[in-house]
């Protein structure tokens, strides 16, 4: 006689990956569609994960649903590796999936942040994945979404204009600080997570792929590599990343890269590297790859970033 | 540290371990103990959790210390993963076991009002005779001098059949078609089956906060309680072999209806809300803001809780309580370009 239990597999507590077949089949139909029309926001079910709603559920999703024995996962919060946040994603997808993990940006296939893209050009075949929580950049001129999606079908996007004017008119300046409102494809403006300035121009042809995600609010959102990423600047006055200059990373020395402010309690502030893999690999002697920015702070994109210009 | 340079992952764990180790030992006896005395806190759980599940509802509790939206979330993320297995039976209110149904609209109504069990009447008085360890007289249950009947017609029924309410339109979707807000994105105007479920899972001091706005003045209306009902419903199955219909057990459900003077071609227009377990104070709320979001669709909303979309957005526990307490994590990168910025202008400014 043969058992009926041995006809059958063990029962497992969780799919692979965590997230059942029809959630994967869902988010991976609307990746596609995402990166079938560059920075439209595709609505998905989002499913409730194990970690609380807008500490990472978006990119976590998207993550379980790509990841698999043969990945090489980096998981970055604020571009640190150790951050307590990020360690306990990694430790759930490791977890989940059984996929390795890294530290390295150039060794990782998937590499899930929290407002960061790190300092070391990432390459074809690499997934950033960026976790959102605000995935709507016409939020602050229109908060209802019916009436948001409405303006992004239209293309009609005149208050966003009106808005980065009145900041010239009040400021001088652009005041967006993270998150700064771009053109992906010359159609439609997202919000790129909340990445600083300094690292919005990475995404424009970049030769890796950059998912975003909003758990919460249940978008999903991608940039093709190479796919043109504007931030919106009128012709006169030019976009502006975060000023590092004068800034030395108080432990590798490194200058012309996002760095953490660390205040003294002399009054002063001492800096360090915001990118902790790549810190790492200075700190080891290991040879990074290729950065965006080089030693000058130049951008490797020449002639995208421009002069500051203040208007009278 | 916070940010530890080293050792996150280690920090993490003993936070856990000390947030346990101070709520006491989780043991069977806690979660059953929760279970059988603390049945409206498991109901207020399973509902905003959206999972019908006495003893998983009492042992997130339990595993939470308590900590509700940690508990909601905890039955949300194991619901997620659960496959669907089958579709039951509509629940028909006239079919309902009731052990409360109560009208404010009419002083008697037919069927009669069925008080049930409810803490309205009583003096909100501590009993402190029971911290001296002294024991409530076990009084015998005096039951009514005649047997109430078990199920009930709908009031609004009778109102139809007095011409004051329109009638209801007979809905012809399948169980498996009916659009579901947990496997579908929501877009809005939400279908009416997204907005009940919405609704039924959607924060009980949420739903209150904005009842109580339009409730108290924000786009007056004054909800009269048409028919607040508490029972036990059947979960009747189909049999996917024999398709003989069978009960897989009882529910405890609770449903509202409210009505107010201004329907279309009809007297009155009615808002309607249920959920899972017995939770009233969240139904006559999420009714009433049916009720409104019902006349005040589009761009015609005289205020955010007449809405459909604000409402739904912002009541719902497992996002609203996740988001808020995001901003606990490290906010250095997005704060670094705001300063940036405003240190730019300050240096523009006054130099």
């Amino acid at each position: 006689m043969t058992a009926l239990s041995s006809l059958t597999a063990p029962q497992q507590p969780y799919s692979y990956g965590y997230l059942d077949a029809h959630a994967k089949r869902e988010l991976r139909r609307r990746m596609l569609k995402a990166i079938a029309v560059p920075g439209y926001q595709v609505p998905y079910a989002s499913r409730e994960l194990p970690i609380a709603r807008g500490w990472g559920t978006g990119g976590l999703q998207v993550t379980l649903a790509l990841v698999g024995p043969e990945s090489i996962v980096k998981v970055i919060d604020q571009g640190a590796d150790d951050s307590v946040n990020a360690a306990n994603l990694r430790r759930f997808i490791a977890r989940m999936s059984g996929a390795a993990t890294t530290t390295d940006a150039v060794a990782a296939t998937l590499l899930q942040s929290r407002h960061r893209i790190p300092e070391e050009r990432m390459r074809e075949g690499q997934v950033l994945i960026l976790q959102v929580p605000d995935p709507e950049p016409l939020r602050a001129v229109q908060p209802d979404m019916s009436k948001s999606a409405q303006m992004h079908a239209d293309a009609d996007y005149g208050q966003m204009w009106l808005s980065l004017y009145e900041q010239l008119v009040r400021f001088k300046q652009y005041i967006q600080g993270a998150s700064y409102p771009s053109l992906v494809n010359g159609r439609h403006i997202i919000s790129p997570s909340p990445i600083p300035r300094w690292d919005t121009p990475k995404l424009h042809l970049a030769s890796h792929l950059t998912i975003l995600s909003a758990g919460r609010e249940k978008r999903i959102y991608a940039v093709p590599p190479y796919t043109t990423v504007a931030p919106l600047e009128f012709s006169d006055v030019p976009f502006q990343v975060e000023d590092q200059s004068g800034r030395a990373c108080r432990t590798t020395g490194v200058r012309n890269r996002f760095m953490n402010e660390i205040p003294q309690t002399d009054g002063t502030s001492q800096f360090e590297l915001s990118d902790s893999g790549y810190a790492e690999k200075l700190a080891n002697g290991i040879m990074p790859a290729s950065t965006y920015y080089d030693e000058n702070g130049e951008f490797y994109h020449a002639g995208i970033l421009k002069p500051a210009v203040r208007p009278d | 540290m916070y940010i530890a340079a080293k050792g996150g992952e280690e920090a993490i764990q003993q936070s856990e371990h000390l947030y346990h180790l101070l709520n006491g030992e989780l043991t069977i006896d806690t979660v059953r103990m929760i279970e059988k005395s603390m049945p409206y806190l498991v109901d207020r759980v399973m509902g905003e959790g959206s999972l019908y599940s006495p003893e998983l509802a009492a042992l997130a509790i339990a595993q939470t210390g308590g900590d509700l939206y940690e508990a909601v979330l905890l039955l949300r993320a194991y619901r997620a993963t659960q496959p669907r297995l089958a579709y039951a039976q509509p629940i028909e209110p006239g079919e309902v076991l009731t052990v409360r149904r109560i009208s404010a609209a009419f002083k008697d109504i037919p069927g009669g009002q069925v008080l049930g069990p409810s803490l309205d009447y009583s003096h909100r008085l501590l009993k402190l005779d029971v911290l001296d360890g002294t024991r409530e007289p076990q009084e015998a249950f005096q039951p009514a001098e005649q047997p109430a009947p078990p199920a009930y017609p709908p009031v609004a029924g009778w109102l139809r059949e007095q011409g004051l309410l329109a009638e209801a339109k007979a809905d012809a979707t399948q169980a498996a078609d009916i659009p579901d807000v947990t496997t579908e994105n929501v877009l809005f105007p939400a279908p009416r089956p997204h907005r009940l479920q919405a609704m039924a899972r959607a924060d009980t001091g949420g739903v209150l906060s904005l009842g109580y706005s339009i409730m108290r003045g924000y786009g007056l209306i004054h909800p009269t309680v048409n028919e607040l009902r508490l029972g036990h419903a059947e979960v009747t199955l189909t049999h996917p072999v024999t398709g003989e219909k069978f009960s897989a057990g009882r529910v405890r459900v609770s449903q509202c209806e409210v009505v107010s003077p201004g329907g279309d071609e009809k007297g009155y227009a009615i808002g309607f809300a249920a959920t899972l377990g017995w939770n009233e104070v969240k139904l006559i709320a999420a009714s009433t803001l049916d009720l409104d979001m019902a006349s005040q669709d589009g761009d015609g909303a005289k205020h955010p809780a007449h809405e459909e979309e604000f409402v739904m957005y912002h009541t719902e526990p497992v996002e609203s309580s996740g988001f808020c307490i995001h901003f606990k994590l490290p906010h250095y990168v997005t704060f670094a370009s705001g300063l940036d910025n405003i240190r730019k202008v300050i240096q523009a400014t006054y130099g």
